[in-house]
């Protein structure tokens, strides 16, 4: 039954139901039957909230009840709870959120479902795609909003569109869950935000950042992830029955017998043991077996054992048979045999009753029934007493009808909708139907009777005309009558109604059939039961039974599960990387170098992909490398250019310069439920003396770009080691050329050390520095000055050597004692110490040019040369301030430091 | 109706590059043989669903790179799996040599109870052949394991191997699994499914339903 076309009704000709499904909501823990439909307009699509009668088919019997607009702040989860785990795949119970209004939806198993959920996946991710380039309006919405009946949640959820706080109705949260929200909304809107304006490019309009997805992280929507796979098996298998299946014809006698009221004295075998075989199953009712108040009121009889026991006494007597089920409702009884060798293909037996008497629900008329599984084929058996006297056939239509809605067997599986009596394979329907002779008086009826004219009479049978008008049994079958009407006899005769009344016989007792491979063999009265009123008549049917070739249902059912195994597989997260291996050549002490890698999701489903740890390692890369952005979202066919940038800075340098490190990585490139692909950084980097320390500085007379890699490494060993052969320099000639430099020319420098240089100049001087390749450092003196503060820090070990750092700190108040401490550094560092606080000295003799003093440059310079080899607290900071300043007060002792720098 | 499957784990296919692991997981899963050598990159997994000994049994198969330079990376996997592939290729006597290595790998990497077999690849190439079978039976030997000659290319062998394999990870799991009850083994499918969360964002141990 397709209800998008009751759906479609209520909406207007812009808007299309793409698909509909039937639910059952839980809000509080009360279940309420809904139909959801996936509504589409222009590029936005909703889901419709229906609260409807039983069986939706025009758009009156569907009242609205809420929308959920599909955004990108939409979302929908599978919901497992711990005690039923999620890859068992009993049922589908998905969580719909958007924005703080949360719902959650049972979808019944099967196509549909599956079919939908796919349907609003891709709802979803065609929004999320387009965001934010499209923003969602959703104005056709808002007529909705006057139209609704239970405009109660509706009300809350329209305005969010465009405002964000929105208060929640439909499901009581926690306020921590609130809180949660809010903190997940700021997620959402602040990183975002910030990386569309400061990357302002235009390509991250494809993935998405993380934060906003968690909800979805684990359980993007795919077919393979809502646990269908059970039932997914059990749709196919269906579907496919013709292959594993093959027919076989069984026996089944039905009788139906109104007793009124009457004990169990006669034998009932002449009914029920007439037939020449014994027949494989009894399904035999009754109705007005208790006529008594009692039975009435506290539906209790004695005499439901006592006909229960007539009946098995009047079986067959050549077959063993047992008792199936026995249901009665009041005076109506519904008992089923079988032959015994048939029972253990019996099974999922559920009964119920329904009451159609006084107030539409007492038992004194209506139904019982029995629903069964034999072999493949499903079966359902109804006993029904329907209303009584002759005007009043419309009732019993309506009865018919109430019987065939409000009978309603619950399935094993909890999760699946209750069956119908018209989901069975095979519908077997007897009882007291009550339909009358029409437009006949007693005579006339008694007259044909007399002449054994049954057609004439039946023309005027209420439930042949009701039928033809298809008013009542629509879809069933009854077998040609040939024997006279059932009711109503004098009580222990064959004698009609001789009472006042002198009620018009009728084919009072009757027994109808739905369904395929249903033949008869006999329909017929039988008059030698003569205690009731009624007449008995039993009813021989042949069924053709679905039985299973189990050699036949293995291959199909294998073969399901190949089909489902490759449905999933194909179902992995996948995407295509358009190179897995990255070199980056000549790389240089801080100057940055960027190459790009696409990543195209070419699967069948979303992805969420990020670049992942290796084992053992603190972060997803080198420190070196970054890649941007490292995570994000892909939708279908969607693809991303992710930035691989490699940046040399001070704390990498020193490695990568003595060799005992190399530019080699490889990245991880994780999709969450999905594969992984590696991506192979290689680079080869260039020496500098930023980064190189000073006691191999000092040994190195040429440019440290002209010497090989295994000099400059067995330098840095020797130099640790302290055994040179070579006189090491003074100072390194890199510092000696920058102190120089900006002796020479930036004394009275402006804002020297405060104003930062160039970026390009940097480069220009750094390369010089590497190569020698000029006499003189090019570049402004901001640049130099900045060039020299780069290289003090990326020394591996600073100018005072962090073994001597703790001492200082801790004598930074008293000078002589600080002098000491310099005094006992490695002669290099020695060195250089007084080379940058001699020159730092002359600078402050041009204060009033270069407007600097003690406290900018002690700040300046003491955290560089005096480096912690942890992290420096304030405290410490404000010391090593204090240490430095002893060197910058001019004393006798420092006389000869002019001399120095000029020599 | 009963469940369709009741365990679930996972095995994973180790050895050289080109001796045809990702040919193996192809024709087990797809039935399908491509006959040029596009290297593995990266770790690539399928499902299958199994019936061993009337347990439904579904199993994610793992495929590595067998490229030397990301062995390093791939064993942070080999903690996942439940069975392991040693796979080399009779034409190679390198692939064949290197088993040892992989096997050492295993030991230091993998789970104790971790179930290997032996696998020799490309079988229907006898004329090219450079590891005797009775080679690769000696070492299978020595290991204590299972040992299949087979081919992606005739498809020999196959099912059998991976049949085997997910047999001996069963026998090995059998006492979790008879302490559970017999048919359902919910828990142990649990587990693993736990594990496998674990590893792809570390530390972070809340349980989240699993897709598959
Ligand atoms: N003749 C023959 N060739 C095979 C067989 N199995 C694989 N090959 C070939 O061997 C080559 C390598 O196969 P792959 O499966 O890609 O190798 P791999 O072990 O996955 O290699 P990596 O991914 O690099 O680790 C391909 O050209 C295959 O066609 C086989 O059984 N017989
Ligand atoms: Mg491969």
């Amino acid at each position: 039954m397709d209800q998008s076309v009751a759906i479609q009704e209520t909406l207007t000709t812009e808007e299309n139901c793409v698909i509909a499904v039937e639910c059952v909501s839980l809000l509080d823990g009360v279940k309420n039957s809904r139909l959801l439909g996936l509504v589409h307009h222009n590029h936005e699509h909703a889901i419709f909230i229906y609260g409807h009668r039983r069986m939706p088919i025009t758009g009156d019997d569907v009242t609205l009840d809420d929308i959920l607009p599909i955004s990108y702040d939409f979302s929908v989860v599978e919901v497992s709870s711990p005690d039923e785990l999620a890859v068992l795949g009993a049922d589908t119970r998905v969580r719909v959120t958007y924005l703080a209004e949360e719902l959650e939806l049972r979808l019944p198993f099967g196509s549909q479902a599956r079919l939908f959920l796919s349907e609003v996946n891709r709802a979803w991710s065609d929004a999320c795609e387009q965001y934010p380039e499209v923003k969602p309006q959703f104005d056709w919405l808002a007529k909705y909003r006057k139209v609704s009946k239970g405009a109660r949640s509706l009300k809350k959820s329209l305005p969010s569109l465009t405002s964000r706080s929105s208060v929640m109705s439909r499901s009581k949260r926690s306020e921590k869950s609130r809180a949660d929200d809010k903190q997940e909304q700021k997620g959402r809107d602040g990183p975002q935000e910030s990386q569309d304006r400061s990357r302002g490019d235009v390509r991250d309009e494809l993935i998405r950042p993380t934060q906003p997805m968690l909800s979805n992280k684990d359980q993007m929507l795919g077919m393979p992830q809502f646990g269908l796979r059970d039932n997914l098996i059990k749709c196919e298998l269906l579907k496919n029955e013709d292959v594993y299946t093959y027919i076989q014809n069984y026996s089944f006698f039905l009788g139906t017998y109104n007793v009124n009221g009457q004990n169990a004295q006669e034998s009932l075998s002449p009914w029920l043991g007439s037939t020449s075989n014994p027949p494989d199953f009894y399904l035999v009712g009754f109705q007005e077996l208790d006529l008594s108040k009692e039975a009435f009121l506290f539906n209790d009889t004695p005499k439901e054992p006592e006909w229960m026991l007539a009946v098995y006494k009047g079986l067959h007597p050549d077959a063993k048979y047992a008792l199936v089920k026995l249901v009665r409702l009041v005076g109506i009884m519904l008992l089923m045999y079988v032959k015994a060798e048939h029972a253990a293909h019996i099974s999922e037996v559920e009964a119920e009753c329904v009451g159609t008497g006084v107030m539409g629900r007492m038992g004194n008329k209506g139904a019982v029934a029995l629903r069964f599984r034999f072999h493949n084929s499903d079966i359902c058996v109804v006993n029904s007493h329907l209303a009584a006297h002759t005007e009043e056939f419309e009732r019993r239509n309506q009865d018919f009808k109430d019987i065939c809605r409000r009978m309603q067997f619950e399935q094993q599986d909890p999760a699946l909708p209750p069956l119908t009596i018209m989901k069975h394979n095979v519908v077997l329907w007897l009882g007291d139907l009550n339909y009358r002779i029409s437009d006949l008086d007693a005579e006339h009826v008694k007259d044909l009777i007399a002449k054994k004219d049954f057609e004439s009479l039946y023309n005027h049978d209420q439930l042949k005309r009701q039928m033809d008008e298809e008013t009542v049994f629509v879809g069933f079958t009854e077998g040609e009558i040939d024997f006279q009407p059932t009711y109503k006899y004098d009580t222990g005769s064959d004698q009609w109604d001789t009472s006042e009344k002198c009620r018009v016989p009728a084919w009072c007792d009757r027994i109808l059939w739905r369904g395929k491979n249903v033949k008869q063999h006999h329909y017929k009265s039988h008059m030698s039961l003569k205690s009731s009123d009624h007449k008995p008549v039993s009813c021989l049917l042949e069924i053709g039974i679905k039985m299973v070739n189990e050699e036949s249902y293995k291959r199909k059912f294998e073969e399901i599960v190949r089909y489902i195994d490759r449905l999933e597989n194909d179902c992995i997260p996948s995407v295509s990387v358009s190179q897995s291996e990255f070199h980056f050549k000549d790389v240089k002490f801080m100057e940055n170098q960027v190459q790009t890698v696409t990543v195209c999701n070419e699967g069948l489903v979303p992805c969420q992909f990020e670049f992942i740890q290796k084992l053992d390692e603190p972060a997803y890369c080198k420190p070196w490398l970054t890649a941007i952005p490292a995570k994000g979202f892909l939708a279908q066919g969607a693809s991303v250019d992710i930035d691989l940038e490699v940046f040399v800075n001070h704390s990498t340098a020193p490695g990568l310069n003595s060799g005992q490190q190399q530019l080699e990585d490889i990245l991880i490139l994780h999709l969450e439920r999905g594969k992984d692909y590696f991506i192979s950084i290689t680079g080869s980097y260039l020496p500098s003396c930023f980064g190189s320390s000073l006691s191999t500085l000092c040994l190195l007379r040429a440019p440290i770009q002209d010497m090989n890699l295994d000099t400059i490494r067995d330098l840095t060993v020797k130099s640790k080691s302290q055994a040179s052969d070579s006189e090491p320099q003074d100072i390194p000639k890199e510092i000696r050329m920058m102190v120089d430099h900006l002796f020479r020319y930036a004394k009275k420098q402006e804002d020297l050390f405060q104003q930062p240089g160039l970026r390009t100049e940097f480069q220009e001087i750094r390369d010089c520095l590497d190569t020698g390749s000029l006499d003189t450092l090019p570049g402004s003196n901001h640049s130099v000055a900045e060039a020299l503060l780069l290289f003090l820090e990326a020394l591996p070990e600073p100018v005072v050597p962090f073994s001597f750092y703790q001492r200082c700190i801790e004598s930074c108040s008293d000078s002589s004692q600080c002098r000491q401490i310099v005094s006992a550094l490695p002669q290099c560092h020695k060195n250089v110490f007084n080379n940058l606080t001699a020159f730092i000295q002359e600078l402050l003799k041009h204060s009033a040019h270069n407007r600097l003093d003690i406290n900018i440059l002690a700040s300046v310079f003491a955290g560089l040369l005096l480096r912690s080899p942890t992290k420096q607290d304030l405290v410490e900071k404000r010391k090593a301030r204090e240490f430095f300043q002893h060197f910058l007060v001019l004393s006798p002792s420092d006389g000869g430091l002019h001399n120095e720098l000029c020599g | 109706m009963a469940k369709q499957y009741d365990v679930l784990f996972r095995l994973l296919l180790l050895g050289d590059s080109g001796v045809g692991k990702t040919c193996l997981l192809c024709r087990f899963t797809d039935n399908e043989f491509h006959p040029s050598h596009i290297s593995t990159i990266g770790v690539d997994f399928k499902m299958k669903t199994l019936e061993i000994d009337g347990i439904k049994v579904r199993i994610q198969i793992w495929d590595t790179a067998g490229q030397e330079r990301y062995q390093t990376i791939t064993k942070q996997y080999y903690r996942r799996a439940q069975g392991i592939f040693l796979v080399y290729d009779i034409t190679s006597e390198r692939s064949f040599q290197h088993i040892m290595k992989w096997a050492s790998d295993v030991d230091e990497y993998a789970p104790e109870k971790v179930q290997k077999i032996l696998v020799g690849n490309k079988s229907d190439e006898e004329q090219k052949r450079q590891v005797a079978t009775e080679q690769g039976n000696k070492l299978a030997k020595a290991y204590g394991m299972d040992f299949f000659e087979t081919s992606a290319f005739t498809n020999q062998n196959i099912t059998e191997s991976f049949t085997r394999l997910a047999e001996l990870v069963l026998q090995a799991n059998k006492k979790d699994l008879d302490l559970l009850g017999g048919s359902i083994n919910d828990e142990f499918s649990l587990a693993d499914l736990e594990e496998q969360e674990g590893l792809c964002n570390a530390g972070d141990n809340t349980r989240k339903s699993c897709w598959c």
